[in-house]
Order: structure tokens, then sequence, then C-alpha cells
């Protein structure tokens, strides 16, 4: 459903080159919830920016839901939902106006969107604050607006990218239940969180990423295994460390080549 | 594209917009009341002012003769004022004559500051310090009499006063007197009347209104007493005006109406067009990035054109809304203020508004001119990630905008053809020409075509920048960059790339102008010397090599890795070289033709005339030898123009693979660097054909070769050096000059445009090959070994 090689990605800005991402691969099946595992800068939003065709890659190549995201990103954007810390909601809209909104954007027609709004809302209990508006929301309303715009068209793909960075426990604990349910009915998702119990919670199989590239990838029992670390967060360390000691060890090297 | 979803945007940003208090402050409550608030405040005040009573005190009264009386019962009399009582009510005179003020209860209301005694006082010290000023001006201290003057002014503001009329003694008898002798030969003594001094201060508003009212009730008692000197002398009351002047005013209500609004409603359209779209475009721009919905937005399936289009429609429409609604505000306040502010002190003004012609051409021509400030305000609300730093970028735009309008609202001001093509000062002075003068709409029709087509292709190119933000990445999620100047030189030297990049290529045309004036003002060569020929060319050389090739094959050195690539230095084909000759010779005449045409037409200014001639007297100088001439104005440009416009510029511009862009840049700065409009103007036309052949032949020397022959063509010409004889047919003489043919034209033009258009035929083949190649490398590499999830370890181990 989703497949990902050698995906790089590349910044120019005032102080040079940036690679934010560096050959990156994996795949994610469909009724599976991938885990990416990273610290802050690590590259998670790069990768999932280009996935949902908002970023080009520099190289590589990327497919969702069949389609390579260079070729037809308008039909990758109507596959897949995205829903990050980032994406915000519209002040001046309703919760309602604004899910309906986005349905058409979808091109859901007017007579399968009503129902489908209703089935949402159902399901995320937003019917007390249908004809509130994004301004007078807080933001465990506002979340579920977002996770509302984001199912809305009930694409088979959905992208999580940090969808719990800044809220309470008890809301975080909703998106959480929200993400598990959408596992249920067989979509496909990639989770981003640089917290670990969410990804013991949640995810099939992770990756954790530092730096720009995948540090290792798995099951956390077969992670837990290859590294011989039990505890989740001490092997999060682990892997971190290794990146970081490898790019170090790298960088020893060149310096000591001379000019 | 889909316009259901442009419809869709548009819907909901115009729904957003209305929702926000500060856009409906601007279209809605701006206008329909804050105006006309203000605009009756200031009518209120300024007639309350107006109305005040001001205070004139008249010294020695008894001494104004008793018939004509300038006084009745001690006060000025009615009869003096145009306005009668009603003038008269508005000044408060106080003079040292017995009058009914002395006996009338005081008025009630706000007290008064000076009572009369007080005020009669003031009146006299100020009168014995005139006096001294006097005594002093006439002396030998002028030093003195500047400060008593300043003493003078002093007391005078402070005395409660506005005007002071001092009569001089014997006033009466001296006019009875001069009416007695009018009869006096001329050359007979006859006794001069002393002076009535009227003292006021022009600082001050109020003396200024009480003087105004003074002097003219003063001139109509004078008026009554030369009739009445007349009557006396028994002469006929016509010599008093023996002229007979009369002024014959041929301006009707509307058209004095049309003038004020001549001047008001362009400004305002465009101030309002303008400032309608800033705050929206800031909204919609850097203002979803901030609340985060612009990302939101972009993973929806709407394609980038689309959303920029719904969002652009939404700017439109409140820049039109909130310029109509002004005007229509700003008129009618105008309206009532001028009746009001009329019907006081000067003769009433009736504003008509303007007819409806003029109403649908202000309409029409608001349309592109919202377009363009709309795309403009979005492009540039776009590139911020704030709504700050929006109005950071908005500002000067906002600036440069009102720069232009004062343009236009200079006196004398009229649409010509040059003008026609300048964004926004077209709109301005079209639309000022089509209120000021309703006669001549009909000529001035002639100019919408070019206003309007020059306006739309504006809006186009100001909306295509928007969209092309949209689609960059770099500008949509643009972090707040920290710019430090050392790790940026440093990465400029290290990150170095085959080809320079857009903005050093903009830096090295930066450092081409700047050289560019540093020679304007220090290598001017003497024109009027004996040997001003070599002179001339001695400094065209220095100019071209240290001031155009020096800079970029400097920059090529210091920040691009292959000099080869930067400046083109490829071995080009036999047919690329003969190209580049043919189209030189085939570009001369439509060039040299064209920018005469435009010059004769007014759309360019013709060259300074002086200069010129004698430039063009020294080409054609035979102590010049040809080959030098060839040398100077055709080699050395030829390889210094392109090393740097067709080399480093238009390789940096060009990196981006955007060649239709790089190129059209490329020969802009190409223009702009030839400084004279006309030259200017030529080498725009040729940079382009120069760019396209660099590009399609992937090598400089057809280009030089164009360059080359291009300019020896034209040093021959300019000599007459063809050494043909014209025919009249394809090619005449006039005023001494040659002149191409349409027959020689035509041919030219469609041999240049088959060049062209097979040029841009293989470029686009060849981008669309390059695109493909492209895409093929996103493609999946090895399909089996994306069966297979990657191997955890193998990953792992290519770190």
């Amino acid at each position: 459903m989703i497949r990902v090689q050698g995906l790089t990605k590349e910044f120019n800005d005032f102080n040079g080159l940036f690679r934010a991402l560096d050959n990156v691969s994996f795949q994610v099946r469909p009724g599976e919830i991938y885990g990416l595992l990273g610290p802050n800068g690590a590259g998670k939003t790069t990768c999932l920016r280009i996935l949902s065709t908002v970023l080009k890659p520099t190289r590589g190549f990327a497919e969702v839901a069949g389609i390579n995201v260079m070729h037809d990103p308008e039909a990758v954007r109507r596959n897949i939902g995205f829903m990050s810390c980032n994406t915000g909601i519209y002040d001046r809209m309703t919760a309602r106006e604004m899910v309906e909104y986005f349905g058409r954007l979808y091109g859901i027609p007017e007579d399968r969107l009503q129902p489908r709004i209703e089935e949402i809302f159902d399901v995320l209990q937003m019917h007390e604050i249908r004809d509130r508006l994004g301004s007078k929301m807080s933001t465990g309303m506002k979340q579920k607006v977002s996770i509302a715009r984001t199912i809305v068209h009930d694409p088979p793909v959905i992208i999580f990218d940090e969808p719990t960075s800044g809220l309470d426990v008890l809301v975080a604990r909703n998106v959480l239940q929200a993400v598990a349910r959408l596992k249920e009915q067989g979509k496909c998702i990639i989770f981003s969180t640089h917290i670990m119990r969410e990804v013991e919670k949640l995810c099939d199989r992770i990756a954790v990423i530092h730096r720009g590239r995948i540090v290792d990838e798995g099951t956390l029992p077969e992670l837990a295994e290859r590294h011989q670390q039990p505890d989740v967060e001490e092997l999060f360390f682990d892997l971190i460390q290794q990146r970081d000691n490898e790019l170090e060890e790298r960088q020893t090297d060149f310096s000591s080549r001379g000019p | 594209m889909s316009w259901k979803n442009v419809k869709l945007i548009f819907l909901r940003e115009v729904r957003d917009q209305l929702r926000d208090r500060r856009t409906l402050f601007m279209i809605t409550i701006l206008p329909v009341l804050l105006y006309p608030m203000l605009g009756l405040g200031i009518v209120e005040m300024m007639l309350t002012f107006n109305e005040e009573r001001r205070t004139v005190v008249i010294l020695n009264a008894g001494e104004f003769p008793e018939d004509p009386g300038f006084l009745a019962e001690g006060t000025i009399a009615v009869d003096w004022f145009a306005g009668g009582e009603g003038d008269a009510a508005r000044l408060q005179v106080v003079a040292d004559v017995p009058s009914a003020a002395d006996t009338a209860p005081a008025p009630s209301g706000r007290r008064r500051k000076f009572t009369r005694e007080q005020l009669l006082e003031n009146g006299r010290t100020l009168a014995a310090e005139y006096a001294a000023l006097q005594t002093a001006t006439d002396g030998p201290q002028p030093e003195t009499s500047s400060d008593l003057q300043a003493r003078l002014s002093a007391a005078f503001s402070d005395s409660g006063i506005q005007v002071l009329v001092m009569v001089p003694d014997g006033y009466a008898d001296s006019i009875a007197q001069l009416q007695q002798e009018s009869g006096v030969a001329d050359g007979e003594d006859v006794s001069p009347i002393p002076p009535l001094r009227v003292i006021r201060n022009s600082a001050d508003d109020k003396s200024v209104v009480a003087f105004n009212r003074v002097r003219n009730a003063l001139n109509n008692w004078e008026g009554a007493l030369r009739a009445q000197t007349f009557r006396k002398a028994e002469l006929r009351p016509e010599l008093q005006h023996p002229a007979r002047l009369e002024w014959v005013e041929l301006a009707q209500g509307r058209e004095v109406a049309a003038n004020v609004w001549s001047k008001l409603f362009p400004a305002m359209i465009v101030i309002m067009a303008l400032t309608g779209a800033f705050y929206p475009a800031i909204d919609l721009g850097a203002g979803e990035k901030e609340r985060g919905t612009m990302e939101t937005l972009l993973i929806s399936p709407a394609r980038r054109v689309e959303l920029v289009l719904g969002k652009f429609l939404t700017v439109m429409m409140f820049s039109i809304g909130t310029a109509l609604m002004n005007l229509a505000s700003m008129g009618l306040t105008g309206k009532h203020m001028a009746s009001a502010i009329g019907s006081g002190a000067v003769e009433t003004v009736n504003l008509e508004f303007p007819g409806l012609e003029s109403m649908l051409w202000l309409i029409v021509l608001l349309v592109p001119l919202a377009a363009l400030f709309s795309a403009l305000c979005l492009a540039l609300a776009t590139f911020a990630k704030s709504t700050k730093e929006g109005q950071y970028y908005l500002t000067p735009l906002l600036m440069v905008i009102l720069g232009l309008t004062m343009f236009c609202l200079n006196p004398g001001m009229e649409i010509t053809p040059l003008y026609s093509v300048i964004p926004v000062v077209n709109v301005a002075l079209l639309l000022k020409g089509m209120l000021l003068s309703s006669s001549s709409s009909g000529e001035l029709a002639v100019y919408a075509v070019p206003v309007l087509v020059s306006s739309v292709g504006y809006s186009v190119l100001a909306l295509w920048w928007a969209i092309d933000l949209y689609n960059s990445e770099g500008v949509l999620f643009r972090e707040a960059e920290k710019f430090e100047l050392k790790k940026w030189m440093v990465s400029l030297t290290r990150d170095k790339e085959p080809v320079p990049a857009f903005p050093e290529a903009t830096f090295c045309f930066i450092i081409i102008m700047i050289l560019q004036f540093v020679a304007m003002s220090y290598l001017k060569p003497d024109l009027n010397s004996p040997d001003a020929g070599r002179r001339l060319m001695q400094t065209m050389v220095i100019q071209q090599l240290t001031m155009i090739a020096c800079p970029a094959v400097f920059m090529g050195l210091l920040l691009t890795t292959s000099l080869r690539a930067t400046f083109r230095l490829r071995k080009p084909t036999v047919i690329a070289m003969l190209m580049g000759v043919g189209m030189a010779v085939l570009a001369h005449p439509i060039s040299i033709e064209l920018s005469t045409f435009m010059v004769e037409r007014g759309f360019l200014p013709p060259a300074p005339e002086e200069g010129l001639s004698r430039v063009n007297e020294l080409l054609r100088s035979a102590d010049l030898p040809q080959w030098l001439m060839i040398a100077v104005f055709a080699v050395t440009p030829a390889i210094c123009e392109e090393l740097a416009f067709r080399g480093f510029i238009l390789s940096g511009l060009a990196r981006g693979g955007r060649l239709g862009i790089a190129i059209l840049i490329s020969s802009m700065m190409f223009g702009i660097v030839h400084m004279i409009p006309q030259q200017a103007f030529n080498a725009a036309m040729l940079g382009l054909i120069l760019g396209l052949l660099a590009v399609h032949s992937r090598s400089l020397f057809p280009p030089i070769a164009f360059h080359l022959c291009n300019n020896s063509i034209a040093a021959m010409y300019s000599r007459n050096g063809f050494g043909v004889q014209p025919d009249g047919v394809f090619l005449s003489q006039t005023d001494g000059m040659l002149r191409y043919e349409m027959p020689t034209l035509i041919l030219c033009s469609v041999g240049l445009a088959v060049l062209v258009w097979r040029m841009i035929r293989d470029l686009r083949k060849e981008q669309e090959a390059k695109r493909q190649d492209a895409l093929k490398s996103f493609e999946a590499p090895v399909a089996a070994s994306l069966n297979v999830p990657p191997d955890a370890k193998n990953l792992a181990a290519g770190i």
C-alpha cells in the first residue's frame, strides 16, 4: 500500500545544502500501523510530506495506494488522509462547515457527504461542537475536527504526523483510540511520533529514524532481540547513539585524510 | 484545472473574510460610517471656525468721513458687507467712538476674555509700538526694527485683536480736500491723503479670516467713496473703470465638478483598490501559514493553481468592493462637504457626480487594477511566513503605488503612449482624462486598448508569480532561517556548483549596474576635444572590459566549478554559427524600424539630441578607420557583453530549468544596462534572440557571432556604409538616413520567425525528454526488491 525506496530529500538554504532525508526505504501493508520513531528534526515530517505530495523528493521512489507520488500527486492526495500537529483548522468555520468543505474538495457527491459526516460525527462524538467556530474550540475539539477532516473521504492510507504533540493526556488518548479504530477498518497507517509509549501501544512495526536515515526497522520484539535491549526507551537511545557514533566516525575519517 | 474547486475555495474564502472583523471594518464600517462622520465633523469644525466672531479694533474711528460713513452706530455699516447682516454679525467691531454695544446688554454664552476697554487699550498700545517700529525702520539701525517687529507681533497675538484698523488724524478732511481739489492740474502741489493702516497677522488663521472680511468691507466702502468723488468732480462714472475688464467664465458646474473628481477619484481608486487587497491577501497568504491551515489545504486534492485562483478571486472581489464602497462614500461625503462649506464664506459649490460613461470607465479600469494589486499582494503575502512579515513586504508596495499616484496627480499630467503601458499610472491617467473631459473621451478611448491590454498582462504575470510561489517548497515551508554572513560566504565558496545560482546571477547584474553608474560619473570623454573620436573609443573599450566582462569572469572563477559550463565555452556547430549570423542580418532592420516606430508614436522618448548628434558626427568622421570602428563597437561588446549576459547571468538564471523566464529576465537586464530608452528597447528585444541562441546551441559563440554582426551592421548603418543605393522598394533614404521599407521588413520578419519557431520547438522537445528522464529516476528501481520488505540488518549496515 505504501512503498518507499531510496527516498532522499535535500534542501538548500543560506547555509548551504542540507540533506533532510537520506536513502530511506520501507513498506507499509493494509491494516498495519507503521511507526516512524525519531527525535525532533530526524526527518519524519519531511518523509511524510513527500508521501502526501506536499514536498517533492530529490531522489528515490515513493508509491501510495499504487500511485507514484511524482506521477499523479492529485490522485495520491485523494487516496490519503493526513493529520499532523501542524495541520490547523480554520478559526472562522464551524466544525461541520470545515468537514463539509474538505469533503467537497475530495469530490464526495452531496448525497453521500451528509450521511458520511453524520457517521463521523457519531463515531467521534462531535455533535455538540458541530456549529461551534474553530476559534471557540478547545485543543481536544480541534483535534477531533482534524481527524474528521482527515477521514471524511474514507482514504485507504492515513498518515499521522505527531498527532498527539502538545495535547493533554485525555485528548491524546482519544486520538490514539481513533487511530486504533482506523486500523481495525483495515487502513494502512503511518504513525510518526517521538513518544515511545505510543509506539508500544499502537504500532505493528516501527522504524527508528535519525538524522535523515532509518537506523533500524522491525517489530518491537525483533528490535529488542536484535539489540539485546528489552526496554523500549533504552533501545531508542541505543539506536540514536549508534547513528551519532557512525556519523562522528565518518567525520573523523574525512578530517584525518587531510587536504 | 477544476473550476468547481476554484469556486469552492473562492466561496469558502469569501465567507471566511466576511466573518473577519478587520475585513468588514475595511469594506463597510470605514466607508459607510467613518468617512461621513469624519466629513461631517470637518465641515462642522470649519463652519464653526468661519462663523465665530472675530475682533476688529478701529482706532481714531471718528476720523472716518461721514458720507459715505464706514461706521454706523460704532460698528461697520451692514451696507459694506456682501453677505449683509450675516457677515456683519461675524465681526465684533470695537471702535473708539460711542456705539450701540455700549448700552446693549452683554451677549449671553461664553464670557469674553477681553472687555471693550481692554481691547481699545491693547489697540492703542499696538499703535504706539507700530509707530516706534516705523521710526526705527526709517532710522539707521535695522536690527532694532526687527526686534520691534517681533515685539509687535507677540503683542498682537496676546492682544485679543484679530485686525487693527488705524485711521490717521485728519483722514476725513484730507479726503474732502482731495475731492475739492480734483480739478487741480497735474504737476501742482496736492496734499496727500495719509494712509489708513490695517494690521493683521497672516500666520494666524483667525486674523486672516477677520482681515478678509474687513478688507472686503473697506473695498466696498472705497468704491462708494470713489463714485462720490467722481460725481462731485462731475466726471462720468464709467471713468472709474476705464479699461472695462470683463471676465468670462466658460466652466459650467459639471466641468468644475469633473475637475474635482478627476483629482480625487483616480487617486482614491488606486489607493483603495490596493488597501482592499492588502489585508485579505495577508490573511489568505501569510495568515494561512501562521494558523497552520496552509498545510491542511495543500494536502487536499485541489491543485495549487486552483488554490491560488480561488484566493486571488477572493482578494480581487474585496479589492473592488473596498474601492467602490470607499469611492461612493467619499464622493457623497465630498459633495456634502463642498455644498456645506460653500454655503458659508465662499460661493456655493455644487459637485455633480461624473456621468454614466465616466462611471462605467471607472468600473472597467478598476477590474484590471484590482487584479494586478490582488495578484501582487497575494504573491508577496505568500512569500511571508507570518502576517507581521507580510505587512513588512506589502508596505513598500504601498509606498511605490502612492508615489505613482502622486505622480499622476501633477497638474497637466496627461496620458501618452508611454504612460499607457506603465502599470498603475496608465489606469490613473486614463481615468483622470475620462473624468476631466467628457467631450474628448473618444480620443482618450484610443488609449483604452493599450491600458487594458498592458494592465491585464501585468495582472497575469503577477498571478503567474503567485502560482509559482505556491509551487515552491522553499516558500511554503520557509522556516525562520538565521542568516549568518560568514556561513553564507563559506557555503558560497565551499558548495560550489558548475554554474552559478539565481541570486549570484542577479548579484552580478547589480554589480554591473553599479559600475555603469560609476562610469556615467567618472568615465565621460570630452566630446568636444580634438581627438574626441579616439577618446570615445578608448572609454568604450575600458568600460566593456572592466565593468561588464571582468565582474562576470571574476564571479565565475570565484563561485563556480566549471568556467566551461558557466560561460558555455563549447564548440558550436557550423549551423548554429550560421544561424547566429543569419539572425543578426534578419533582426537588424526589424529592430531599427521598430524602435523608430516606437519613438515616433510616443511609446519611447527620443534619444537626447545634443549628445547623440555629436556621437553620430564622431562616428561618421572619416578620421576613424572602419576596422577600428568594428573592433570597438562590434568585437569588444560582442565578447564582453555575451560573457556577462549570455554567460554568467543566463547560466545562473537558467539553473532552475526555467529557460523561458531566464531568457526573458536576462534580456531585460541586458536592456536596462544600455540605459538610453531607445537602445534599451532594442537591446532587450535582441536579448531575447541572443538568449534563445545561447540556450539552443549550448554555446556562447553563436550569440557572439550574432552580436558582432548586429553591431557591425549598426556601425556601418550609422555611417551609411552599406555601399548600396536606396531603391525605394527595399531601402529608402530619409533625412540622410537609410530606412528599411516594408518588403524588407516582411521578408526579415518571416525569416526570423521561422528560425525562432524552430529553435523553440527543438528546446521544447529537449525539455520534454529531460522531464521524462527525470520522472524515470523516481520510478521503482527493481520491482522484485520491493516485494520483500527491506532487510533491517542490511539497512543498518548501509548507514
